[in-house]
């Protein structure tokens, strides 16, 4: 009888409850089914740079945010090189030794190297993110690195140097900016930067928060104040404008993390989704080029579906179930559940994570994207994780300051986790940031690069994710933006068609290989080849071999 | 556990016939009670030999028909052992024995209102029966005919002393029928009897409680803690104490105790997970209602909470499959249609979610998460004016739920009605403001 009155009364409370709370994450157990999975060869590359995260007792914020990674190939020999984001000096840091950013060129052979100083890429400011593009259409790979600080524009010479260039181009951004994206936003062919900014810090306001035995901690981001980002028009002269005004971001301050330039309602105009972190996410809708409309609220990308605010850090977009539509994803932190938007095909999106949810409750994810790692020709997607807190574990039993990575396999539309059956990398844990894919051995599939805070990065090298056929681009674009992001490729093969966007930015911090992977399946050809290009050009090709790189200029078709 | 029940039911006929017969022979009542002892014994096909040559002389013999039926009982012959005892009392209305084994097998049956009206018909024609009184005093108050129950125990406290657990479960069903005054009664009684007893104590506090009167509630409680540590049953009643005084992580633990000492009982486990649940610790909340269902796999209300648990940690298909289980035994609960309304949600199909939902609506019309989730649904299948109904309704519910504020913003967004939409978010912020002032601040950091 007691237990009856017991369970009438509880019955309320669990009700009332509203925080989501799940397990401890752990992959599921392995079985021997064979499949694609990943291998850690950081250090058979020879890569053995380490991130300074430059941890403080103070605990200054930008310590635990960055930072970033990226495939570019900067020496245009077909091979990915890599480069990583350090911190570097602040008004609240001051290394003992110097330290530097790090640029790997890749040998050809499954190893890097360390090409940094000779290329003039050391940098020296606290770096977070990294966004390449060839922004002057110059043929070459340009980095454009954000800081907490000054941002740097470095410009590729194309004879193997990089020059700062940022004064001239008029793109410092000072303050504290962490992701940007080289986009189109105009059609107007040349490639403009829209540049995430955080929150409102310097040294002294940094706030004091502390637990009972006085431990300083990372603050929550609500402590701070929100900044507007900026977005900069390209001049087409190797000059910027900032338009950030005109187009409707100088009036909407955020504390912006990850950044994905899309076009969420197929109008042929990019639009942006940008995470923020402890308030509503922007999905800024681009008004035909003449100004963005933040429609996060309406479109119900905004919030949580309980009206909160979450702590969005990566993001992507791509179409997972292909029904032709840009969906959007966010992480978010640990007990907030991330967020997978399916498109509703009307400027609003539906958040329906399903299998995602209870595989990432507990985790604080960052980088991130829908790539096709098996080649089957839908994107899967994979999660790079750590909680920002390095306290965390003294106050939260389930929750880790180090999270694994995390698989998901893209099955119809539905996502599996795959994690344990994936690779013992996924049975370790990281305090992951930031995340870029690209097929650094040229073999066809999508290999992985993580940066961790204040730790090594990690190079994953797919393996057998080329079993399945396949055909890479490279698109060269005339008349559109030279990164033809915005271009929809269209494709056939085995009687199947599919399609993909390309799309800029997404991940955290961190730049992916330009080029795009197609996954065949076991279609022996590409019966049908089409790209619409930013600018609206079409290009068609048919009975294309598979299982190659093929370089695609734009207007090249007959 | 069956076969106890059923030798119990033996035996009780066996004793009632030798009293209660008195038209039977001296030879008669040796060859029933030598029926009843092969019974005892397991000798049931020549029990069923002897019992079968003296129905052949006199066919509604009650007693011989009543160990027959206690025979068919045991094969599990129950349509026939009910047809056997109801002879039996059909040809003795004064024979308590086949009314008690009539009981006992309607038990079996789960036909409770049947067993508890033997039992009434049995003590009316024996009122000093103290087998008849205690099984149907255990009976109506698990029940929870409280009202019946008090009246039997008050009219035998007229001529019995009532014993400390009668007393508490008198304490108990006045407490259920808030009548502060007796229940406080009963627990003082049973306080003057033995002066350290927990569950009196406890049901002290639990008077004080309801009388609103939380310090004297804490004062009992504190009282209490010093001898509640043996009995699982008065972990449990702790436990309920200690929740309703909001010191959850005392009713956690004293759960804990408690099914250390019972580790077979499975509402105990369900206690413990709401509790697990409350601190929050789903984990341990959803091992705990997986225990309860291991030890009674068709316990619905762990099946209804270890849906909610796991519905709240995206373990969506599982929960829908328990949730949908518990509706077989509790089909009225309209929290479960409204989560079964929000898994559908997260699996896109508003159509269905629309259905649990207005289910929901059906059993509490009031239900203000419910209104807010159907609007949700409608919003997600554009259908605004529907929207709005369920929304607009929420907040007239409850003018400070944020959700519903929130779903309201996103529709006026929609609408393009971007001032009502500013409104409602504003709202939102200030119900997040005047919720943070009145909660504790967490000590975990999240940017």
């Amino acid at each position: 009888m007691v237990i009856k009155q017991f369970i009438a009364l509880v019955m309320l409370a669990l009700f009332v409850v509203q925080t989501r709370t799940v397990t401890q994450v752990r992959n599921p157990a392995p079985s021997n089914q064979t499949q694609v999975t990943f291998t850690d060869v950081t250090k058979k590359s020879g890569i053995t740079w380490t991130h300074n995260n430059a941890q403080s007792a103070e605990r200054h914020l930008p310590e635990t945010v960055g930072a970033g990674c990226a495939f570019i190939d900067y020496d245009n020999d077909g091979w990915m090189d890599i480069f990583l984001v350090n911190s570097g000096s602040s008004d609240f840091f001051t290394p003992t030794t110097p330290l530097r950013n790090a640029l790997y060129r890749n040998n050809h052979d499954g190893t890097f190297t360390d090409v940094t100083e000779k290329v003039g890429l050391a940098g020296g400011s606290f770096g977070m993110g990294v966004a390449v593009a060839d922004y002057d259409g110059d043929g070459f790979q340009d980095l454009y690195v954000t800081s907490y600080g000054r941002n740097t524009l470095f410009k590729n010479t194309g004879k193997g140097t990089f020059v700062d260039v940022t004064d001239k181009a008029g793109v410092a951004a000072p303050g504290w900016s962490t992701c940007a994206v080289w986009f189109d936003y105009d059609n107007d062919g040349k490639l403009d930067l829209f540049v995430s900014s955080f929150v409102y810090y310097d040294k002294s306001l940094n706030v004091l928060c502390a637990d009972e035995q006085n431990r300083r901690y990372y603050c929550i981001p609500r402590h701070y104040k929100p900044r507007p980002s900026h977005l900069f028009r390209n001049n087409g002269n190797g000059t910027f404008t900032d338009v950030s005004a005109e187009m409707g971001f100088a009036g909407v301050a955020g504390k912006s993390f990850g950044a994905v330039a899309t076009d969420i309602n197929n109008d042929g105009w990019m639009d942006l989704f940008v995470a923020n972190d402890t308030m509503p996410n922007f999905l800024f809708v681009n008004q035909a080029g003449k100004k963005f409309e933040e429609s996060g609220l309406a479109a119900g990308v905004a919030f949580s579906q309980a009206g909160r605010p979450r702590s969005g850090m990566g993001v992507d977009a791509a179409d997972y179930d292909g029904d032709g539509w840009q969906d959007l994803f966010v992480a978010n932190i640990d007990y907030e559940f991330f967020s997978l938007y399916h498109n509703d095909k009307d400027i609003t999106f539906t958040d329906e994570p399903r299998e995602i949810a209870a595989a990432t409750q507990l985790l604080s994810g960052w980088g991130l994207r829908f790539f096709d790692y098996d080649n089957d020709g839908d994107p899967d997607l994979m999660l790079v994780n750590g909680h920002p807190d390095d306290f965390v574990e003294m106050h939260n039993a389930r929750v880790k300051y180090k999270e694994p990575l995390v698989l998901f396999i893209n099955n119809g539309g539905t996502f599996k986790n795959v994690s344990r059956d994936s690779g013992d990398v996924f049975a370790r844990d990281f305090a992951g940031r930031g995340m870029a894919t690209g097929d650094f051995d040229n073999d066809g599939d999508l290999d992985v690069l993580v940066s961790n805070n204040g730790e090594a990065p990690l190079l994953l090298r797919n393996e057998g994710g080329n079993r399945n056929n396949w055909l890479g681009l490279e698109l060269v674009a005339t008349k559109s933006n030279p990164a033809a992001a915005g271009a929809l490729i269209r494709w056939e093969a085995g009687g199947v068609k599919r399609s993909r966007l390309k799309t800029a930015g997404g991940s955290y911090l961190s730049a992916h290989d330009p080029r795009e992977v197609l996954g065949l399946g076991t279609a022996s050809k590409v019966d049908v080849l089409e790209i619409r290009w930013p600018r609206g050009h079409v290009d068609r090709f048919t009975n294309l071999t598979p299982n190659r790189y093929m370089k695609i200029v734009e207007g090249s078709s007959k | 556990m069956f076969r106890l029940l059923i030798v119990a039911a033996v035996f009780v006929s066996l004793a009632c016939c030798l009293s209660a017969s008195a038209q039977t022979t001296g030879g008669l009542i040796t060859r029933l009670e030598n029926a009843a002892k092969l019974i005892r014994d397991g000798k049931l096909a020549e029990a069923e030999k002897d019992l079968a040559a003296i129905l052949r002389t006199n066919a509604n013999q009650p007693d011989a028909l009543n160990l027959l039926g206690a025979i068919r009982a045991q094969q599990r012959r129950y349509g026939d052992a009910e047809t056997l005892f109801s002879s039996a009392v059909r040809a003795n209305s004064r024979l308590v024995s086949a009314r008690v084994n009539l009981a006992q097998l309607y038990l079996i049956q789960h036909k409770t209102q049947n067993a508890i009206a033997e039992l009434n018909q049995g003590l009316q024609v024996e009122p000093e029966n103290e087998q008849v009184f205690d099984q149907l005093q255990s009976l109506l108050f698990a029940e929870n005919r409280f009202d019946e129950f008090i009246k039997l125990v008050e009219q035998r406290r007229d001529t019995h002393s009532l014993t400390v657990p009668l007393l508490l479960s008198l304490g108990d069903a006045y407490l259920q029928k808030k009548d502060r005054d007796k229940a406080e009664k009963s627990f003082q009684f049973v306080l003057e009897q033995q002066a350290d007893d927990a569950d009196a104590i406890l049901g002290l506090a639990q008077v004080a409680l309801l009388k609103g009167d939380a310090a004297s509630a804490e004062s009992h409680f504190n009282r209490a803690k010093k001898s509640v540590a043996d009995s699982a049953i008065t972990l449990q009643r702790f436990a309920l104490v200690a929740w309703d005084l909001g010191r959850y992580e005392e009713a956690n633990l004293a759960l804990i105790e408690a099914v250390k000492l019972k580790p077979d009982d499975p509402s105990l486990f369900v206690a413990l997970g709401t509790t697990w649940f409350k601190k929050p610790d789903p984990v341990e909340a959803e091992h705990a209602f997986r225990r309860a269902l291991e030890l009674q796999s068709d316990n619905s209300e762990a099946q209804m909470y270890l849906g909610y648990t796991l519905f709240l940690q995206g373990k969506y298909p599982e929960a829908r499959e328990l949730l949908t289980k518990s509706l077989v035994k509790q089909p009225a609960v309209p929290q479960t249609y409204h989560y079964l309304g929000l898994i559908a949600q997260e699996y896109g199909d508003d159509q269905s979610a629309i259905q649990f939902l207005q289910k929901t609506l059906e059993l509490q019309p009031a239900y203000v998460d419910a209104h807010v989730a159907l609007g949700r649904s409608y919003l997600n299948l554009k259908n605004y004016p529907l929207a709005q109904r369920e929304l607009e309704l929420a907040v007239k519910l409850n003018p400070d739920d944020s959700q519903a504020h929130y779903q309201l913003a996103v529709l006026y967004a929609r609408l393009k009605d971007p001032l009502r939409a500013q409104e409602q978010m504003g709202i939102v912020e200030r119900l997040k403001e005047a919720a943070k002032q009145t909660k504790k601040p967490a000590p975990a950091i999240a940017p």
